[in-house]
């Protein structure tokens, strides 16, 4: 703008001065006598005559949590149930098990389902509070006390448990009802949850650059460690004052890594730690991807795994041909429900052997043609899951900008997941993984499952990370078919984690509010998932849990990080 | 010719460069300020802190200030006034398409559809894109019944805000008026939020569904649409229209108990009911509905016949 004018004023529209939409009332609503008449009732002559002893129809609850058929882990906290129904006024919970063991009553009068806390510094104008839906302000609510949910859990292990749901009219006349069974499954979880617990406040500078979060906000993100057997989380790094990514735990859960941002905003920095109880970042523990330049200037990883055994990390970067803002597709929105989409369109794997301190391309996944990221160990360390796609320009000439999550002007990738030998780091020839690759989808964030048997990967139209349209599928280690999980939430469902003994896999979703949420579900020796079960109170209810990750270690393993590092931004 | 003319020409509207589509909202804002008599009626006093602007040689930003005042104190039609001004003053002003926008929005805030149709529609090819344009231009369009338009506006709003209950409302309507029967569906039958339907939306879903034949999937929308809206009289009556036709009697004569207890004086859902219960051989019920639903004023002749029938029943049985 030239100096001296002053921008446009913009007048705000109000909501209350717009018209209707439209009529719509004539399209579906109120017609029944009419209905009744065309469908030949206007007259009941000759009468259609039913049974006289037909039984009465009992309205039908809609259970929305948890679903017919859900499996809980031993031990986690009570959850609790929600149903709609617009028949009962007090409700009858009746639970029975298959072991004959006494059944288990229970009433309800009837709460309505409510918001968790807020926390009051993750209040923004970019923003909005959490507010229930219009279902979820229709749903009723009934949480089981600790006893009660003790001994459903003991006597739903070896089968299922049937939850018999009835609504009541004046009292006493049942007028609605609704079945599902759970059961507890004889899997632990076993590991404690890793997770960053991040405020959605989308930051637009005076220059109308839009940030992900305001670097004055950047202290508000936690890393919190959540055993889902108590009842709350507990925060064990915070108030950081330079920005971190990425973490990932080795599969002896006795290494712990993470992208920290250095000084002048260096993005060249990684944290590499023993996993203990009080634990330390030292200036001493910082990596700096690339010391001597030899892989080239970008010194940027991305998604970076830390080996099974604790010895190398992989990670994607640029290669040695192109800088940062070449290789990667970002775009930042001012909606707080998707407000970034970030992916690489250029890429090679590289690893760093932490006794050496070098940092190497990895051969067969280091080809300039192509992108190539998401790197994952094989549980053996053998193999290197990734996902490839053919290189290209983050952006063209012209290119106008994405407005929104899945805007078509967002760079279309879709990558293929590919595996390949490490073999020491000399690497070999990537397979690609039928049933993940050539879908006409992108194939992205593989986990390998502890036992080697399985790939749980994200399905999505274009790039990959918070996609609305994210969904998880499985497929075999070596390829196959893929199937669905059954635990998919209706929005969003990514950043998955296998516990230790691969019987649970832990996600994100936003199904029931645009503020993430953690679920867990169950995945057997066929790799069933099942449907997903809720953790409770990770968070403020105007906060978001993303990147969860189970932690190989005990409940309480991981009782504070601090960070010591001298040159961080202050 | 008309102002709509000036915006729709038979050109395609890619081909227009933004000098000519300039040159065209010169003319229409021209038009407007000479033609529009709705506009001329107004009464328009600028505020005192800008009459002395406005008597210097005012520029376009003046006239832009001026419009958003007007605006802001809900005159619209003053404010489409100024802001045409400003086109006609400087039909190259930065920030050309968000004035264009805002003329459009105060013409169809003053009542003015079909014009601020064609001042919307020239400001998305000025490159105005964002949720608010394609919503008015959406509802601009339903009111001058462009139903296909209409249904691309807020197909382009729902790409902004998929979750937003206005945007689907309309859509589903506007979708279900065109006869789309399975885009309807589609854009309704798995929502991003946990099952999220508005009553307007389980209605238009369940008439799609039937127009398709698929009769169980409607009633099960509509009791899924009920127990989020247990009060709705609409749904209820639309869910035992459906349940009737598939003979499942009693589940209609639950649906319409369940009605009865939010809207217990309802002739209409009396009058189902005793029909239903007729059906369902419980004269009693049904002579007492009936019998209620005339009570409450309903006046029809089938449900007087259909009482004379279940009383010659009930006569029949004594």
């Amino acid at each position: 703008m030239l100096p001296g004018l002053q921008p446009l004023r913009r007048f705000k529209l109000k909501a209350h001065v717009l018209p209707p939409a439209i009529a719509l009332a004539v399209l579906s609503l109120g017609f029944l006598p009419a209905h009744l008449r065309q469908l030949g009732l206007e007259k009941l002559s000759p009468p259609v005559f039913a049974a006289e002893d037909a039984p009465r129809a009992l309205w039908p609850i809609s259970i929305d949590y948890p679903e017919d058929g859900s499996i809980f882990p031993p031990g986690i906290t009570p959850p609790t149930f929600l149903w709609l129904d617009a028949g009962g006024t007090s409700w009858s919970i009746d639970i029975s098990f298959a072991d004959k063991s006494a059944p288990i009553h229970a009433v309800s009068s009837g709460e309505h389902m409510r918001l968790g806390a807020i926390d009051p510094e993750c209040v923004s104008s970019t923003n909005q509070p959490p507010k229930l839906t219009l279902r979820q302000g229709a749903t009723w609510a009934w949480t089981p006390d600790a006893s009660t949910w003790a001994a459903i859990q003991k006597h739903s292990v070896a089968k299922p448990a049937s939850v018999t749901l009835t609504g009541y009219r004046e009292g006493h006349t049942a007028f609605s009802q609704a079945h599902i069974s759970l059961s507890t499954s004889a899997d632990p979880v076993g590991a404690p949850i890793f997770y960053r617990d991040v405020p959605l406040m989308p930051s637009k500078g005076t220059d109308g650059v839009v940030e992900p979060l305001a670097p004055s906000a950047i202290h508000l993100i936690h890393w919190r460690l959540r055993d889902i057997q108590k009842p709350e989380s507990h925060t064990v790094l915070r108030d950081m004052p330079s920005c971190a990514n990425c973490h990932s735990f080795s599969a002896d859960g006795k290494t712990f890594g993470m992208d920290i941002d250095g000084p002048a905003n260096d993005k060249g920095l990684y944290a590499v730690v023993p996993v203990q109880k009080h634990m330390s970042i030292e200036s001493k523990d910082m990596v700096h991807w690339n010391t001597d330049g030899r892989a080239g200037q970008t010194r940027v990883g991305f998604m970076s795994q830390v080996s099974p055994d604790g010895r190398y990390v992989v990670s994607t970067f640029a290669g040695p041909m192109y800088k940062l803002l070449q290789s990667y597709y970002v775009t930042n929105f001012t909606d707080y429900r998707f407000l970034q989409v970030f992916y690489p369109t250029r890429g090679i794997l590289e690893w760093l052997s932490r006794a050496t301190g070098l940092r190497q391309p990895l051969p067969g996944a280091d080809d300039p043609k192509f992108a190539q990221t998401d790197g994952v160990w094989s549980p053996d360390g053998k193999y290197i899951v990734f996902a490839r796609a053919e290189a290209r320009p983050p952006r063209v000439q012209g290119q106008p900008q994405a407005l929104y999550a899945n805007d078509p002007n967002e760079t279309q990738i879709q990558y293929d997941l590919y595996r390949i030998p490490f073999n020491d780091g000399k690497g070999g020839t990537p397979e690609r993984i039928v049933g993940a690759s050539e879908n006409g989808m992108s194939n992205n964030f593989p986990k390998v499952s502890p036992d080697g048997r399985w790939i749980v990967f994200v399905q999505c139209r274009n790039g990959q990370l918070m996609r609305p349209d994210s969904q998880l599928y499985i497929v075999p280690f070596g390829g196959g078919v893929a199937r669905r999980l059954r635990a998919n939430t209706s929005l969003m469902n990514s950043w998955h984690s296998f516990s230790p003994n691969g019987r649970w896999l832990v996600f994100s979703s936003k199904s029931r509010s645009p503020y993430t949420q953690m679920y867990l579900t169950h995945i057997d020796a066929d790799g069933t998932s099942s449907p997903a079960i809720l953790i409770d109170n990770a968070t403020a209810a105007n906060r978001a849990v993303n990147i969860p990750e189970f932690a190989n270690t005990d409940g309480d393993g991981i009782e504070d990080i601090e960070v010591h590092v001298a040159d961080l931004p202050k | 010719m008309t102002m709509p003319d000036l915006f729709r020409s038979k050109r395609s509207r890619r081909s227009l460069g933004l000098p000519h589509a300039r040159r065209r909202i010169c003319l229409a804002a021209l038009f407007l300020l000479t033609a529009s008599p709705l506009l001329c009626a107004q009464n328009c006093t600028p505020p005192e802190s800008m009459k002395a602007k406005l008597q210097d040689k005012p520029n376009a930003a003046v006239y832009n200030d001026l419009g958003v005042w007007f605006a802001e104190k809900e005159q619209y039609g003053c404010a489409a006034n100024a802001f045409a001004t400003s086109l006609q003053t400087e039909p190259e002003q930065p920030d050309l398409a968000h004035v264009v926008f805002m003329f459009g929005v105060s013409l169809y805030f003053s009542g003015d559809f079909k014009e601020a149709i064609g001042a919307l529609q020239q400001a998305e090819q000025l490159g105005t894109n964002e949720i608010k344009i394609h919503t008015i231009l959406a509802t601009a369009l339903d009111s001058t019944h462009e139903t296909a338009g209409a249904i691309a506006e807020w197909r382009a709003a729902l790409a902004f805000d998929p979750e937003s209950s206005t945007v689907l409302d309309s859509l589903s309507s506007d979708l279900l008026l065109a006869n789309d029967f399975q885009g309807t569906i589609d854009v309704l039958e798995t929502p991003r939020l946990l099952g999220q339907r508005t009553e307007q939306q389980s209605a238009n879903l369940a008439t799609a569904c039937t127009k398709t034949g698929k009769l169980d999937e409607a009633a099960k929308v509509l009791r899924e649409g009920l127990n989020i809206a247990p009060g709705s009289l609409p749904l209820v009556h639309q869910l035992t229209a459906i349940l009737v036709q598939l003979g499942r009697l009693e589940e209609a004569k639950t649906a319409l108990e369940l009605a009865l207890a939010h809207h217990p004086d309802d002739a209409l859902t009396h009058e189902a009911l005793g029909v239903v219960l007729a059906r369902l051989k419980q004269m009693a019920g049904a002579k007492e509905h009936l019998e209620r639903a005339i009570a409450l004023g309903d006046s029809t002749p089938a449900v007087k016949e259909n009482l004379a029938r279940v009383l010659a029943e009930l006569g029949a049985e004594k």
